[in-house]
């Protein structure tokens, strides 16, 4: 799982402090994963900018209460989450996830033989597809173990759960993927 | 990791979605006010607090109030009656506030727009921030007259906020027929903002009667000790 920038907590501290020019840094560094977990939740490019920035302006207001040492990310990212989660009720139905018209070749792996290439995306079609026929916190779990790579603990703090209720969600996730893929 | 697992970080790598957005300009608009650290810091504290008291102060000064009742846009910049003016440290030099000193020609050259001058030649010139060109009479250290011409094109939001405070008369005037302003009395606070609306710490001091007008793209200053009327003889003089 991602590791925490050193500077990190230098920058968060600096940025308690109320140094801008330091906040400025962590907007930098943490806003493509603020806008993908917002995206990730709302399915709107729109609203996930909207989410990721009010996300931020909040995590400013609210740094004076931000635990020093404590790690930045899934601090912000509970922020972005909650305001993503709140767009998301309001807008109701939303769009599936969908996979890039040509995704890359995972690093490392030798060029597969067209066939194959088409076989792996029909694989990747199907387990999609099963994602998307989750329901709403299951999902939100496997997004964020999973597709953002974030460990249990931030996966809890993220979401607003306890770290046990991560690991049995995930677990109950992971085994419907697997009843599905079944039948 | 189980087999699923692994699949499902490469399906996470494969996810159709949007590049992300410079969110950064628009966080820092959005950004409120928050106390801040050491002592140039704490000017900005001040100066933050007085601009979210700013509408309070305008219908609160009874002298702002008959002279300013709005604040004013002018050009590039934004007046903006206030309670008190925040303690404003004097920069070690002024030359550093204008920018890099020129030779009269190059300011010429590189101004970008139409430079005017007054009859007499400038002791310094310097070119600033924006494409400022500033004009200077006397010496850094002893100002007579400072001329200033910011073209408009480069300036996206209000880039200067003078605050005043009672005492400070501010007098909407017609220079050839372009509406500005005189500033007089009581020396005021001059900050240079960015585009991203925050203060250039460095540049807070405190300015004495100026005349602003903007016409044709360029805001023009004329700051220095002069009565209104001399202000705007030198303003038609400025060619």
């Amino acid at each position: 799982m991602e590791g925490r920038p050193p500077e990190d907590a230098a920058l968060a501290e600096r940025a308690r402090r109320g140094d801008t020019r330091a906040f400025e840094e962590l907007v930098r560094m943490y806003q493509d994963i603020a806008f993908r977990t917002a995206f990730l939740l709302t399915r709107s490019a729109a609203d996930a900018e909207d989410a990721a920035q009010t996300g931020f302006v909040k995590a400013w207001a609210a740094l004076p209460r931000f635990r020093p040492g404590a790690p930045f990310k899934p601090w912000l990212l509970r922020i972005v989450a909650n305001e993503a989660h709140n767009r998301r009720r309001a807008a109701g139905r939303r769009a599936e996830l969908v996979l890039r018209a040509a995704a890359a070749q995972p690093p490392g792996d030798a060029a597969p033989s067209p066939e194959g290439a088409a076989l792996e995306r029909e694989r990747r079609l199907e387990l999609l597809e099963r994602v998307n026929g989750l329901d709403e916190r299951d999902r939100d779990v496997i997004a964020c173990r999973y597709f953002l790579e974030l460990s249990e603990q931030e996966t809890a703090e993220v979401l607003g759960v306890r770290r046990g209720t991560v690991k049995s969600r995930t677990a109950r996730a992971l085994a419907r993927l697997e009843e599905a893929s079944e039948s | 990791m189980t087999e699923l697992e692994r699949a499902l970080v490469v399906l996470g790598s494969e996810l159709e979605h949007p590049e992300t957005p410079d969110l950064l300009p628009a966080v820092l608009r959005r950004l409120p006010a928050r106390r801040r650290r050491g002592s140039t810091r704490r000017v900005m504290l001040a100066v933050a607090f007085v601009l979210l008291a700013l509408l309070a102060a305008a219908l609160a000064i009874p002298d702002a109030r008959s002279a300013l009742f709005r604040v004013l846009h002018i050009g590039g910049e934004e007046i903006r009656p206030v309670d008190e003016l925040p303690q404003v440290k004097a920069p070690p030099r002024l030359a550093t506030t204008l920018g890099a000193e020129v030779s009269l020609a190059r300011a010429r050259r590189e101004a970008g727009f139409q430079l005017r001058e007054l009859p007499e030649k400038p002791d310094r010139v310097y070119l600033g921030r924006r494409g400022t060109v500033w004009l200077l009479y006397g010496t850094p250290e002893r100002v007579q007259l400072l001329v200033a011409q910011t073209p408009l094109e480069s300036v996206n939001r209000v880039f200067f906020e003078k605050l005043t405070a009672a005492g400070t008369r501010v007098e909407e005037v017609s220079v050839d027929g372009a509406q500005g302003a005189f500033l007089s009395g009581r020396p005021h606070v001059v900050i240079l903002v960015n585009d991203r609306g925050q203060p250039f710490a460095e540049s807070t001091r405190l300015a004495r009667d100026v005349l602003l007008w903007s016409r044709e793209g360029v805001a023009y200053r004329l700051e220095g000790a002069f009565t209104r009327d001399e202000a705007l003889d030198l303003a038609q003089s400025l060619r």
